[in-house]
């Protein structure tokens, strides 16, 4: 019997693979359990978050009953559904998906279970203000884009809308077939990248003044409307004859072959350097969302590619959140100080986006004049509330045949009142001005 | 202030479903430390004294191999004496002694035996030129020092880890009762009927059958009320086959413990339990009905009958051995080619995680057996060979296991589908559960939610410490095998209570693992919790081998009869009494125990 019973340590195997899993179990648990806990499909989530209000104490969303509730006012659902995000969770960027372990105190011990300590913890109050979001959305009237605005002093995003939405309280039945949602799920200002147009001219503006820092404003090229660059025609809008140009009438009049010009004796490496250090390519991280890429490649640009580059057409493509950061950084002198955010503690909507110096305070301060001078001399003041001194550049980034342009616009207030930074996107639009332009003068009046 | 009262009533549920885990604890833990100190000590039952150089062998087991062989029991450094020469067994009738093919053959008091030979004291036994005489082992050799006395000295009563298992599946009922917001008092019902049955037992045990230890009937009874209560939150109705099943089981139970109390009428039946088991199957594979993949069902009018958790009892009686047979019938094929016929039906039923948890049976037992690691690797590598085998064959059969390791690539097809719900469901449940009958597995309707998947609605309603216990229990019947691997009567009991030992946490490993993703989905229940009534009845006539495996279980039925007839029978010599002061379990535990040595 002895050996009969020295053979049973073969079971210590067993016992051993079996430790083994349950330790790899637990520990799995233990690491990725708040990742499992919050998948859309699990039916102990609905109705368990916590309040989320806005910065002004308007409740956003709210539990009853184990269910999860909105706003009372319609355009305020429609506005903000992909900062809170649907019940359902198909919005993964949607603070709901990406805070939803805070949202409903989740964590390792008690899981899901509701306690007096989760009761006290898990409400949300966002930076956000509801009456910009439902502005900017009345304003983009039906189209689709994106619009973002935040204090630069701060840091706490201010407004923040996506189109196309739906509303959270009532989810249309035809959602996945009915092509007017088609991309409803996703946030434009994080997760959409489009077609820049000239507020790229920004960038090889940019490029332009860290290359020639004595020159840059002296230096004229002359345009006819047209001009064969490369092999084929660079037009600028509507065949306009803009004459002989420097900088800041080109930057006025957009003009797009001014701007070829200036790509092809710059180089292509020297503006996809520039690009680059200005957040192009690069991944940018919104606390734990990561944000789409901005991205040109001009390897292998010829020279007329090159110019249409230089005025972001070509391949260029450009995320409103990061050109929002970009526009923060340039009225800060180069370094965008304090990240952009959506709750005001440590969260995870509230993490540096990229740190470091974009360009040198100089080229920031040139910039700003030229935004600046654009505002003033070119676009009116009269188009925004009083007081705001408002730089920006519009861009109307052309898509394809038949399809009306992106229309953008970007920039920032220079004041110590309004340090606000902005970027707003509007698909089939008519013009920069027309169409976001009043997208931006509607969120600035709604905040001034 | 309103939200903290708001938030009372759920925080003190949580607390009392946190004493869940804790009285589980309990039981698991003292069960087995109470079946520990229960337990003899491994004294020497008798001696064997070899006149001429005065050399005392203490006899120390039930069975004992006697030979050259340093791996006998009784080892004789003789020449003349073979490698196995014999074995002297205890049995009901007294100590025999038996030849095992030797070469020069034994003699009792010079006469050349042939089969068992009872034998008494004083009586010579004669192996080639060694001749050993039979004697009362005289004193208690020193107590043996436990460092670890497992927390506490004395053994915990039967009855007090009977009512905290009790306490235990009420504290889960009773969240059952007010799952909905108002008290319904029938969803106790089962529960309350899971008792009655578990007590009936106890007293059937202790009150009639006179049995000192009741620790392995505690843990079972523990998990069945844990699963039936968990279950019956899930789907009250179907939860009655559960309960049927749990009757029918302990009867099995009990019968079986009877079955095996008489070792000859074991090897009279051992052939028609081993030609029932393949019958059964071919019967299963002529009029089985396929369920979800696997033909394993036999329907019978309203009967449902999944044979394979059937043929698992037999299994392991074909499979296991007394010693005598093992050292004269040294080769393991005879059960190498039953393994192969049963393992070969289940693959026909496409029933692969039975035939996986056969086959691991198979591997404990022929281990046990022959303890060649050759062998084994032989076995072994046959087996992948036929695995290769069949996924050339039947290639579905690997797509089902694409999936494994990245469900969370999968979570909307049947690759990875009921392995994230599981995951995401446990992960919501935390260390102590949201509570019986608020889990969103069960009512989010995952194919399985009550068997394959039953550890994860465990996990999200009871909590991940409920089923860590859980599989705690499970696992320490291991040990339980183990501690009683060299006391037990026979090696037929050794070796069936390490078999279902080890089947049963090889079954909890491909279930839990399973369901969480540490290794491939595989249909197969956990052991006494998964909905199934089959499974049920099969694990609690697996139970029977390992109390079966426990002397005590036999020892206490022999004294009630003895104290029946009034006394000790005249040939029996007066017990031996352990020394003053010794700290001792309370009557009639200890005296039971000194029938070995009569």
């Amino acid at each position: 019997m002895k050996t009969v019973g020295f053979r049973s340590i073969v079971l210590y195997i067993l016992l051993a693979v079996f430790l083994g899993g349950v330790g790899l179990m637990v520990a799995r648990q233990l690491l990725y359990g708040r990742q499992w806990a919050m998948q859309p499909y699990n039916m102990n989530l609905t109705g368990q978050m916590g309040d989320i209000k806005d910065r002004n104490g308007n409740i956003l969303a709210r539990s009853e009953d184990g269910e999860r509730l909105y706003s009372d006012d319609g355009t305020v659902r429609l506005a903000l559904l992909h900062t809170i995000g649907d019940t359902a969770g198909y919005i993964g960027t949607g603070v709901q998906s990406v805070m939803g372990d805070r949202l409903t105190g989740y964590n390792f011990v008690t899981g899901l279970n509701e306690t007096i300590l989760t009761g006290l913890t898990s409400g949300l109050d966002l930076t956000v203000d509801q009456y910009a979001c439902t502005a900017a959305y009345s304003a983009m009237g039906g189209h689709d884009g994106a619009a973002i605005l935040y204090n630069y002093e701060t840091g706490d995003i201010l407004c923040k809308v996506s189109a196309p939405t739906f509303d959270p309280a009532f989810v249309p039945e035809d959602i996945e077939t009915n092509g007017a949602y088609k991309g409803a799920y996703l946030d434009n200002t994080l997760s959409g990248t489009f077609t820049p147009g000239s507020i790229f001219k920004v960038v090889t503006a940019a490029a332009a003044m860290e290359a020639w820092p004595d020159s840059w404003s002296t230096r004229t090229y002359d345009c006819w409307g047209s001009e064969n660059i490369g092999g084929s025609d660079i037009t600028c809008l509507n065949g306009e004859a803009h004459g002989t140009l420097d900088m800041y009438g080109a930057m006025g009049h957009s003009c797009n072959i001014y701007f070829a010009h200036l790509a092809n004796d710059l180089g292509s490496e020297a503006l996809q350097k520039k690009a680059e250090e200005l957040g192009f390519n690069a991944n940018l991280q919104f606390g734990d969302v990561t944000v789409a890429k901005s991205s040109i490649d001009l390897s292998g640009a010829n020279a007329n590619q090159l110019g249409w580059a230089a005025v972001g057409q070509y391949t260029v493509l450009a995320n409103p959140y990061h050109m929002m950061a970009l526009m923060g950084a340039v009225a800060q002198g180069g370094t965008c100080k304090e990240p952009p955010r959506l709750t005001a503690g440590g969260d995870a909507l509230s993490k540096v986006i990229k740190p470091g110096r974009m360009m040198s305070p100089d080229t920031a301060a040139n910039l700003k004049s030229l935004l600046r001078s654009d505002v003033e001399n070119y676009y009116g003041d009269w188009l925004f509330p009083q007081g705001m001194n408002v730089c920006a550049k519009t861009g109307t980034g052309e898509v394809g045949e038949g399809i009306a342009p992106n229309c953008w616009m970007v920039g920032f207030c220079d004041s110590a009142q309004y340090p606000y930074a902005f970027a707003v996107v509007v698909e089939e639009g008519s013009g920069g001005i027309e169409t976001a332009g009043v997208v931006v003068s509607a969120m600035l009046q709604a905040l001034a | 202030m309103e939200r903290l009262t708001d938030f009372m009533l759920p925080t003190l549920w949580l607390l009392l479903r946190a004493l869940v885990p804790v009285l589980a604890l309990y039981v698991v833990w003292r069960s087995y430390t109470s079946f520990k100190k229960g337990q003899r000590r491994r004294d020497p039952v008798i001696m064997l004294w070899e006149e001429t150089s005065g050399a005392r062998f203490p006899v120390l087991y039930w069975e004992n191999s006697i030979g050259r062989s340093k791996s006998c029991d009784i080892c004789l450094p003789d020449a003349t004496v073979s490698r196995d020469h014999a074995v002297l067994m205890r049995r009901e009738e007294g100590w025999v002694v038996c030849d095992t093919g030797s070469q020069s053959g034994t003699r009792v008091n010079g006469r050349e035996i042939e089969g068992q030979k009872l034998l008494s004291i004083g009586d010579s036994i004669t192996m080639g030129d060694v001749t050993l005489t039979m004697r009362n082992a005289d004193s208690p050799l020193e107590k043996r020092r436990r460092v670890f006395k497992g927390f506490s000295a004395e053994a915990a009563s039967p009855l007090k880890l009977m009512a905290a298992a009790s306490l235990v599946h009420l504290l889960m009922a009773l969240q059952a009762c007010f799952a909905d917001g108002a008290f319904v008092l029938i969803q106790a019902a089962p529960t309350l009927i899971a008792m009655v049955m578990g007590w009936g037992l106890y007293v059937y045990s202790i009150g009639i059958q006179h049995r000192v230890s009741f620790e392995i009937e505690t843990t079972a009874y523990l998990l069945s009320g844990i699963g039936i209560t968990l279950l019956a939150a899930f789907d009250i109705e179907g939860v009655r086959t559960q309960l049927v099943a749990m009757f029918i089981g302990i009867l099995l139970f009990c019968f079986m413990i009877w079955f095996m109390n008489d070792l000859d009428r074991v090897s009279r039946f051992r052939i028609y339990i081993g030609a029932a088991a393949i019958l059964l199957f071919a019967l299963n594979l002529l009029i089985g009905q396929e369920n979800h993949g696997a033909k394993n069902w036999i329907k019978l009018g309203p009967l449902s009958l999944q044979p394979s958790e059937l043929i698992k009892i037999a299994f392991v009686f074909v499979g296991t051995s007394t010693l005598d047979r093992l050292q004269t019938k040294k080769n393991i094929t005879e059960f190498l080619i039953f393994t192969g016929i049963c393992v070969g039906f289940l693959v026909l039923m496409h029933d692969l995680g039975t035939a996986a948890i056969f086959f691991a049976c198979f591997l404990i037992i022929a281990f046990m057996r022959s303890g060649s690691v050759r062998t084994i690797a032989l076995i072994l590598s046959g087996a992948a060979f036929g695995v290769f085998l069949v996924l050339q064959m039947l290639p579905y059969i690997a797509d089902r296991f694409a999936g494994w390791g990245h469900v969370w690539e999968h979570i909307n097809d049947n690759l990875g589908f009921q392995q994230t719900r599981v995951l995401t469901y446990m992960a919501s449940g935390g260390l102590f559960g949201l509570g019986t009958g608020q889990g969103g597995l069960g009512a989010s309707g995952v194919f399985a939610a009550d068997s394959d998947l039953v550890f994860g609605m465990l996990c999200e309603e009871q909590g991940l410490l409920l089923g860590l216990i859980v599989l705690m229990a499970i696992a320490l019947f291991i040990f339980y095998a183990r501690s009683d691997v060299t006391r037990s009567r026979s090696t037929f009991f050794s070796i069936g209570a390490c078999a279902v030992a080890g089947m049963l946490l090889f079954q909890t490993c491909l279930n839990v693992f399973g369901a969480t993703d540490v290794l491939p989905l595989t249909g197969v229940t956990l052991p006494f919790i998964s909905a199934g009534g089959s499974s049920m009845m099969s694990v609690w006539g697996l139970m029977a081998f390992l109390k079966a495996s426990d002397e005590r279980t036999y020892a206490a039925r022999r004294a009630g009869r003895r104290q029946a007839r009034g006394g000790r029978g005249p040939s029996d010599p007066p017990p031996r009494r352990p020394g003053p002061g010794h700290m001792r379990p309370p009557p009639p535990r200890r005296d039971d125990m000194e029938d070995i040595s009569s």
